[in-house]
Order: C-alpha cells, then sequence, then structure tokens
C-alpha cells in the first residue's frame, strides 16, 4: 500500500510528472512531507494541497467496516473460525481450537513438546472438514531440523487408524506438507516474503513456523551494540507479514 | 487588510511574482482587480480571479476573528469551559476503581494514551470502551459510536460480542430495578445488532495507512457525527521497525498528535492510543518505558501504564493534569474489563432511591 504510485492515485498527469522532479513517486514520499514543503513542491494553493492530500489518502487508506459485518461474515462459516486441536480442555480453553486468522505463538522450555504438538496440528490440518481438519496443505518452515516425516506417519497412523487405512492416504497427506528448511534469519525472512504466493497455488491451510527463537537467538548476540535494533527490526517484519498472510487468507499461523 | 502579500496561502510561484511586481499589502490586490492583475503580472484573467477570490476569503476571515466572531476562534472565557467540562459526560470502563482515578472515566476532548507490555490488557479495555461509548444517555452513558483504526490486528470480534452481551444484561438489571420509561425505550435500541454495527472499524497494515487514515478523519467524523470515541489500537508497532530516519519519525508522530488534538476538539470525541512499552538500558539496570520516545510522552494528555505485579494487574494513572498520581488493580473477566473485589451485594435497598449513574452491585462469579 505504501508503495502504491502516484499515478494509481488517480492524480493529473502533470502533476506526476512534476512530482516526479523531485523524486516523488510513491504514496508513501508523498505523505511524509509536510504541507508547506508539499506547497513548494506541487506549485499549488493551500487549499489545493489539503484537496490532493485528501485524494493521495483515499488511495492508501483501509477500508471500513463495521464489527457487525466482520460478525456476520464469521458466523457465515462456523466451522471455519478455528482448527480444534483435538485436545478437549485445550479447545474448551482456547475457545474452540487454534484461531484462523491470526498468530499463536507457543512456547515451552526445551523438551515439552513443541515440536510433536506442530506435527500433530500438521497431520490435523490435512484432514478433511468433515473429520474437524482444513482439508488443505500445510508449510512447515523448520529451523532446527528437528522434523521427522517418520514421525509424521507415526502419528498419523496411531491417531486417524481409520482414516489412514491405506499406504495411499498416508502418502497422499504426506504430499500436502511442505517442509522448508531455513537456517538464518535472512532466508527466514525471504521465505516468508516469498510465502504469499505459494499459498495461492498450493491451497495451503496452515503456516508453521518451528522456531523462531532459535535462528534469532543464534544470530544476534544481544550484548553487542545496535543487535537489539536489528533484531526487533527483523521481528516485527517477520511478524507483519506472517499476520498480512493469516488475516488475508484466514488461515492460522 | 493590511495583510502582506507573503502571507497569502496561495501557490508559491505566484507569491513569487506578485512580490517580482511590487504587491504588499492584500488590499492592493483587491483594489486592482482581476483584469488588472492578470495584466500585470502575466497569468490568465481566470487565474486571477481565483486569487483574488482566496485574498477575499482570507480577509473576511481575518476582519471576523479582529472583531471577536465565534467559529474559527477557539477563543471562551474560563466559566464557559468550566460549565462545558461540568455538563461533559465521561465514557466509563465498567471498573469503578479505575473511573474514580480517572476522575468519572475517559474524558471526551482529551486524549488518553494507555501503555503496558504485551498480555496485559490494552486492547480489552479499548474494546471495553468501544462498547461503553454506545451506552445510552439515560444510564449514565454518553450515546455516541466508535471509531476502532487497529494496526496490530489484535481486535476479536467474538470478544467484543461477549463483552456488549454483558454490558447489555447489565442495563436491562438497571430498567429492571428502576423500571423507568425511557430507560426501557433506550433499551429497545441498545442491542447487541446496534452495538456492533456502530463500531466502525479500520485495519492499517502500515504508517502510511495510518497517516492516510488519519487525514481523512475529520471527513469521515463529520459524516457520521455521532462518533464519540476514537481508538487507535498500537499507535506504536507500524512506527517502530522499517524507520531509519527517526526525525522523520518524529515529525509524523508529533504531525499525528496535532491532528488527533484536533479532531477531539473540534467532534467533542476522547482519543484512546495504546503503546507499547520498550526497555531501557540504563548504567546498571534496564527499565520498561513507553515506547516511541521522550517526545511522544508530550502528545497525550492522560497517560495510564498498566503493568503485572506477580500476577495481579495493575493500573497506574502517571500523567493527568486534573487527577493525582495513583494505582489500582483492575481484573478482565469474560464479561470485559472489571473491578478487582466484587462490590457488597445490596439486594434489599435497590429501588427509586439509586442514584442513575451509578450501576447496581451484581455479584460477580469467582473464575
Amino acid at each position: 500500500m505504501a508503495a502504491k504510485k502516484l499515478r494509481r492515485a488517480q492524480l493529473s498527469q502533470e502533476m506526476c510528472e512534476r512530482l516526479s522532479r523531485y523524486q516523488i513517486t510513491t504514496c508513501q514520499d508523498f505523505l511524509c512531507l509536510s504541507l508547506l514543503e508539499l506547497m513548494k513542491v506541487t506549485g499549488q494553493s493551500y487549499y489545493e494541497v489539503q484537496r490532493l492530500l485528501c485524494k493521495v489518502s483515499r488511495a492508501c487508506a483501509p477500508k471500513m467496516q463495521t464489527a457487525y459485518e466482520m460478525k456476520l461474515r464469521k458466523s457465515v462459516n462456523p466451522s471455519s473460525a478455528f482448527l480444534s486441536t483435538t485436545l478437549h480442555s485445550l479447545d474448551r480453553v482456547l475457545h474452540g481450537g487454534v484461531p484462523c486468522g491470526s498468530l499463536t505463538e507457543i512456547t515451552s522450555p526445551p523438551g515439552c513438546g513443541k515440536t510433536q504438538f506442530c506435527i500433530m496440528v500438521s497431520v490435523l490440518a490435512t484432514l478433511p472438514v468433515s473429520m474437524g481438519g482444513l482439508d488443505g496443505a500445510v508449510i512447515y518452515i523448520d529451523t532446527e531440523s528437528a522434523f521427522s516425516a517418520e514421525r509424521l506417519i507415526e502419528i498419523a497412523a496411531n491417531r486417524f487408524p481409520t482414516y489412514f487405512d491405506s499406504d495411499e492416504k498416508l502418502l497422499c497427506m504426506t504430499r500436502s506438507i511442505h517442509l522448508y528448511r531455513e537456517l538464518t534469519c535472512c532466508s527466514v525472512l525471504k521465505r516468508i516474503m516469498s510465502l504469499e504466493e505459494e499459498i495461492i497455488s498450493k491451497k495451503v491451510k496452515l503456516i508453521i513456523i518451528d522456531s523462531v527463537a532459535s535462528v534469532v537467538r543464534k544470530e544476534f548476540d544481544t550484548k553487542l551494540q545496535g543487535n537489539l535494533a536489528e533484531r526487533s527490526n527483523f521481528l516485527t517484519r517477520g511478524a507483519s507479514v506472517l499476520k498480512y498472510l493469516a488475516e488475508e487468507f484466514s488461515i492460522p499461523v | 487588510m493590511q495583510r502582506e502579500v507573503g502571507t497569502l496561502p496561495l501557490a508559491p510561484a505566484l507569491r513569487a511574482r506578485l512580490a517580482a511586481a511590487g504587491f504588499q499589502t492584500a488590499q492592493e490586490l483587491l483594489d486592482t482587480g482581476p483584469c488588472g492583475l492578470s495584466k500585470e503580472i502575466g497569468i490568465s484573467r481566470e487565474e486571477a480571479l481565483e486569487a483574488l477570490q482566496v485574498v477575499r476569503q482570507e480577509c473576511h476571515g481575518d476582519a471576523a476573528r479582529t472583531a471577536g466572531g465565534s467559529g474559527a476562534t477557539r477563543k471562551c472565557t474560563a466559566l464557559e469551559l468550566l460549565e462545558e467540562e461540568q455538563t461533559q459526560g465521561f465514557i466509563i470502563t465498567f471498573c469503578s476503581a479505575l473511573d474514580n482515578i480517572l476522575g468519572g472515566g475517559v474524558q471526551l476532548t482529551k486524549i488518553t494514551e494507555i501503555c503496558g507490555a504485551p498480555g496485559v490488557g490494552k486492547t480489552q479495555l479499548c474494546m471495553q470502551l468501544a462498547v461503553d461509548v454506545q451506552i445510552p444517555e439515560c444510564f449514565g452513558g454518553v450515546a455516541g459510536e466508535a471509531v476502532f483504526i487497529d494496526t496490530e490486528g489484535s481486535f476479536m470480534v467474538d470478544r467484543v460480542v461477549d463483552i456488549a452481551a454483558a454490558c447489555v444484561q447489565h442495563c436491562h438489571l438497571i430498567a429492571e430495578a428502576q423500571q423507568e420509561e425511557d430507560h426501557r425505550k433506550a433499551l429497545e435500541t441498545f442491542s447487541l445488532e446496534n452495538i456492533l454495527s456502530h463500531i466502525y472499524y479500520f485495519r492499517c497494515r502500515d504508517y502510511i495507512e495510518l497517516l492516510a487514515q488519519v487525514y481523512l478523519l475529520p471527513e469521515f467524523l463529520s459524516e457520521h457525527s455521532k462518533v464519540r470515541l476514537v481508538v487507535i489500537d498500537g499507535i506504536a508497532f507500524p512506527f517502530r521497525h522499517d524507520f531509519e530516519d527517526l526525525s522523520l519519525r518524529t515529525r509524523l508522530l508529533n504531525g499525528l498528535a496535532q491532528q488527533l488534538i484536533i479532531i477531539a476538539n473540534d467532534h467533542k470525541s476522547a482519543v484512546v492510543l495504546t503503546n507499547q512499552m520498550t526497555t531501557r538500558i540504563g548504567q546498571s539496570q534496564s527499565t520498561l518505558v513507553p515506547a516511541l520516545g521522550e517526545s511522544w510522552g508530550h502528545a497525550a494528555t492522560i497517560r495510564l501504564i498498566f503493568h503485572w505485579d506477580n500476577s495481579q494487574r495493575l493500573a497506574t494513572l502517571y500523567k493527568s493534569p486534573s487527577q493525582k498520581e495513583s494505582t489500582i488493580a483492575y481484573h478482565i473477566t469474560p464479561h470485559g474489563f472489571r473491578d478487582v473485589q466484587p462490590p457488597a451485594v445490596t439486594h434489599g435497598t435497590e429501588g427509586t432511591e439509586m442514584n442513575p449513574r451509578k450501576r447496581p452491585r451484581t455479584e460477580e462469579e469467582k473464575q
């Protein structure tokens, strides 16, 4: 949104050309200037500049929705609002399961079962909707190389023996879990940025990142000066992209 | 009329030409007329007419101001302000201790900032306020609508449904206890669907969308004149990453604060912002301070800091022009934002002697 070119904000052609002479080509550049600077750059009067500001803002501003519309949209298909974890007490506390459309974070000391939980949830996501799953593919970004495919099949066969009764079904399930091994912060970020197209092409319904902390702690030593800012930069950028993906596609992350 | 040409809000190129031609005051411009103007400085007659209209508008505005007219001026006596403040409503938070330290609730026409660590209850309070602003006047509310600008994506509709349902039920209890006609009439419009349809939600993903939305807010508020609350949940989030130029950030934030102050005053609404905490690393220890820097601290009139003390949530009034600094404990229940101890139950004395501004005391279930 920020990088939207001014041409598409419905400004006149000559105005865009004039602004590009001052290196103002995107909405971001335009909105970051103060009113006096805008007057100087566009050569227009005060009131004209305010009108231009409104036009550009309208091109960037988000759409309005009332809370009622949001509720109606959610109640249209209630089953798709959560991914049940099949642990009844956990589902009760979470009000239905892992929520679709937002980020859920699982933290614990080592050895408690975070990776096991992630593997189980990936199996659940591939199940058809009638069994409480999401009937879709899973993207699993693994930074600790802790994902074991054999364990995946073991969980699937033992948990849902009636469904995974043939090898074919198991293979089909494993084919829909896409595993990416990333070992540095940069590659994790690049992978997250490239996810949008993959989600659409592969019909992904769940994104798992296991784990965020390990790769961050490896690379950023907080005792060094300046690393704290870079680390939080990386984390917030990754978080905002993931939030956007979760909301846009209504999938759990 | 003696206004200098350089101070008029005309295009810079036009101003330069007028100065080169020797015009000094606005009166000279008006005396020359559009045809003479266009011949002297070499612009078309239409442009000259436009410029003269701007000048005339400005001069009339000036004259009205010097003659003591109202409207554009914001001048009034302290007595008028006192009367206004006394009749002004507050937006209650359903936590009577918090309302007390704030002096009655969240004030209209002022900017309130809520800072706190993640998970302490800032978004919960914002959602509670978005519902509470719609309480009808006969129950002690301001009967307004709410604008919710979300930058972090933490707005959960289901939670708002829970909070709104609890609020409606609360008002029903009051109405039953008091049996007044206007209560019953107000309750007809105070339903779940109405509450939800009067919360206007905007999801801003980065600071440009936030800036654009705030530029468009005055227009939106003039169309929806019943709005009495603007919540910006997470003003720190879009400004904390991807900003290499800190001076640009300070400038944008200050501009934002100015616009919010104007919006709060012109439309008589309360503005509530939530801020994150950041760690300030001192010589030997590190402390948690509100994010966005020292200069942002001047933007909000009232500052509340939420923090934890073992497992108890506390709210401290950190900055306020009229109330003293104090700390209270609060609780977040399935019904929303509440006091810690349920007040004593007074079943028998409910009746006509109850002050309509006070809620009846009902027992909360211990979780």
